[in-house]
């Protein structure tokens, strides 16, 4: 498959995990800043950049994306937590920061409900996964493909690099169909975590909720609701963002960088 | 061709009755409102298909098929079984031929025992095939397409251990847990009512066939395709230990016989248009639910996408697909070429196709009844009288 292109100064590892084999980005010196992604890194992670300047900063591929390998018996948020345990074990990490993105927001929630002490900070931007008393706007899969990337941005033409030319590029589809595939195994049923709100009390350590006003698939109305079941959360929300408000402002990166900081 | 020549008759009951602005609708299926669904004109059309079917019995059909779809206009019919159940007192001799419920969209024991009861209710007539079920009915349904083919499978294994097995049985599975399989009634033919598979030929579905020893029915492939398929499922079937019989590779082909080709053709042509156009008119995602299809098949099949679905031109259809549209001497020919060359003497005659008026399809019938199906039998026969010499 067609590697997306990282910044340079980010080097590129493989592990083999319980057979399975991903890659881990990684640059810079500092404290370790685990980043976890959303369903689709094909956007890069220019993002992250500024972040290197304070930070070792750690980007793992979730096992069905990108480069990573599929393991179609990874069927539960918790499979995941589980492979990182095992990668982290295996990079030697014990304490980091961690901030996860959209689905890597679920994935870092439920890690840090469960392994908090490992976590000196964490960051939740546009989190998935909690279901709001209205019909869920986040359902990723009633979103017909070819209108994901629209969705995604409040200015298109962030995105419009890393994608090909022809919309309807076969290994293109083929990739963000696959990675589809990997996410219905673990929100096809419920587009949301029931069991997750239940052990948000746990996520006691310093927590930053990052939005993108213009969030078209995951409204910054969410941001209440997990704000219900952490009261001490900060949000900062950003105008002129949509749901990648990372890659879209500079100013939520630096956010994210004071915040740690 | 050797062996007894089987002709069935497939209908899948289109409500027809479309409002004039559908085609503003990308898609007749998974959120096609249902609004438009007449109740009135539904009962209407069930009686009159229901008929159709009884004549096929009538007329010397060797087998009736019905099959499963939901949320479509496509399908009159969500529930089969209570098709078949009510075509078994009204049919005599007819297989009654579920095409089927996808196994995943029922508890496997209640098919077995749904199935059970229509056997035994029509004194072993039944004859069932396991589909995986469209991708249509995945975003239907409360099912995961992700984990579908690894349900499908089990679902088989418990559907044959209820059929196969004395009870009570176990069986402890990934998806379903039994800790009393024990279905009553059991089928009446033994082992099991005749198994097929249909399906649009992915490795996995072939597999399976090739495993259990099922027959196989490749439908909305083109000619080339299925062709490999028979092929390659003959081949799988022998490595299992299974020799594949030509009546297990029933060949589906949209049929219109009438006097001249020309009247065949004026007659039959805006139906098959409507089926391909308006009938199985659907998008790409409701096609492909996620991890319904492996990465392969998604690029293969939207290569294929456009002959289907897209803009219909008959002579496209007719070139790339099992159509029979022409006098009795050419359907003749065509069928019993297709035959040979699919290593088949099992033919299902589409032949209802679309929005075709029951006068239509009523004299399709009759020409098939009485000058297509007759000539093949007696050829085959005598063709058999020969090697037998």
């Amino acid at each position: 498959m067609a590697a997306v292109a990282f910044p340079d100064q980010f080097k590129r590892e493989t592990h083999t995990i319980n057979g399975l084999k991903t890659t881990v980005l990684s640059a810079g010196k500092g404290e370790p800043l685990v980043f976890m992604h959303g369903a689709g890194i094909w956007h890069g992670i220019n993002f992250a950049v500024p972040w290197t300047q304070k930070f070792r900063v750690i980007i793992p591929l979730h096992p069905g994306f990108g480069e990573a390998d599929d393991d179609p018996a990874m069927s539960e948020i918790h499979d995941y937590v589980m492979h990182y345990l095992d990668l982290f074990d295996a990079l030697g990490l014990d304490k980091f920061h961690l901030v996860g993105f959209s689905l890597g927001g679920l994935l870092a929630a439920n890690f840090a409900v469960e392994h908090g002490h490992r976590i000196h900070r964490l960051v939740l931007v546009g989190p998935a996964g909690l279901r709001g008393k209205e019909r869920p706007k986040g359902d990723f899969f009633l979103l017909p493909p070819e209108e994901i990337p629209g969705m995604l941005v409040s200015n298109f033409d962030v995105i419009k690099q890393f994608l090909p030319e022809n919309p309807k590029d076969l290994d293109f589809m083929g990739e963000r169909y696959r990675e589809g595939g990997t996410l219905a195994r673990l929100l096809w049923e419920h587009p949301y975590d029931t069991k997750l709100p239940r052990y948000l009390h746990r996520l006691t350590m310093p927590t930053l909720l990052v939005w993108g006003e213009d969030d078209k698939l995951l409204s910054v109305q969410n941001a209440d609701i997990w704000r219900q079941y952490l009261p001490k959360a900060e949000l900062q929300t950003f105008k002129g963002a949509g749901h990648l408000v990372l890659d879209e402002k500079r100013e939520a990166v630096d956010a994210v960088q004071r915040f740690l900081s | 061709m050797s062996g007894d020549v089987r002709f069935d008759f497939i209908h899948f009951m289109h409500y027809t009755h479309l409002p004039d602005d559908h085609k503003k609708y990308a898609s007749l299926w998974v959120d096609f409102p249902n609004k438009h669904f007449d109740p009135e004109r539904g009962r209407a059309l069930y009686e009159r298909y229901l008929s159709e079917l009884i004549l096929a019995d009538k007329l010397g059909f060797d087998g009736i098929i019905v099959n499963e779809h939901h949320n479509t206009a496509y399908s009159l019919m969500p529930a089969p079984n209570l098709i078949a159940a009510s075509l078994i007192p009204q049919t005599r001799n007819a297989k009654i031929c579920v095409w089927g419920t996808p196994p995943n969209l029922e508890y496997p024991n209640r098919l077995a025992e749904e199935y059970a009861m229509l056997d035994v209710l029509s004194g072993g007539r039944l004859e069932v095939a396991f589909p995986l079920g469209t991708g249509m009915e995945y975003w239907a349904n409360p099912i995961n397409p992700a984990s579908a083919r690894a349900r499908y499978r089990e679902s088989i294994d418990i559907i044959l251990q209820a059929w196969t097995q004395d009870g009570p049985t176990t069986y402890y599975g990934d998806f379903y847990t039994y800790r009393y399989l024990n279905p009553w009634p059991r089928p009446f033919q033994k082992p099991h009512p005749p198994c097929y598979i249909v399906g649009t030929g992915s490795p996995e579905t072939i597999d399976i066939a090739a495993r259990l020893g099922f027959g196989y029915a490749s439908v909305f492939v083109t000619k080339q395709r299925a062709r490999e398929l028979n092929e390659k499922l003959r081949r799988t079937a022998a490595e299992y230990g299974h020799h594949m019989r030509p009546e297990q590779f029933p060949l589906q082909v949209i049929t219109y016989v009438a006097e001249t080709e020309e009247r065949a053709r004026e007659e039959a042509v805006d139906h098959i248009r409507y089926f391909f156009e308006d009938a199985l008119r659907t998008t790409p995602t409701f096609l492909a639910p996620p991890g319904y299809l492996s990465v392969e098949q998604l690029k293969a099949r939207a290569a294929l996408a456009d002959k289907l679905h897209g803009k219909f031109s008959f002579d496209n259809v007719n070139e790339s697909f099992f159509v029979a549209v022409g006098t009795p001497d050419q359907v003749v020919e065509r069928l019993e070429e297709w035959g040979e060359t699919m290593g088949t003497n099992h033919f299902v005659f589409l032949g209802a196709p679309g929005n075709m008026p029951n006068w239509k399809v009523v004299k399709n019938m009759n020409f098939l009844a009485h000058d297509v199906m007759p000539r093949m039998r007696a050829r085959a026969a005598s063709q058999r009288r020969v090697a037998a010499e």
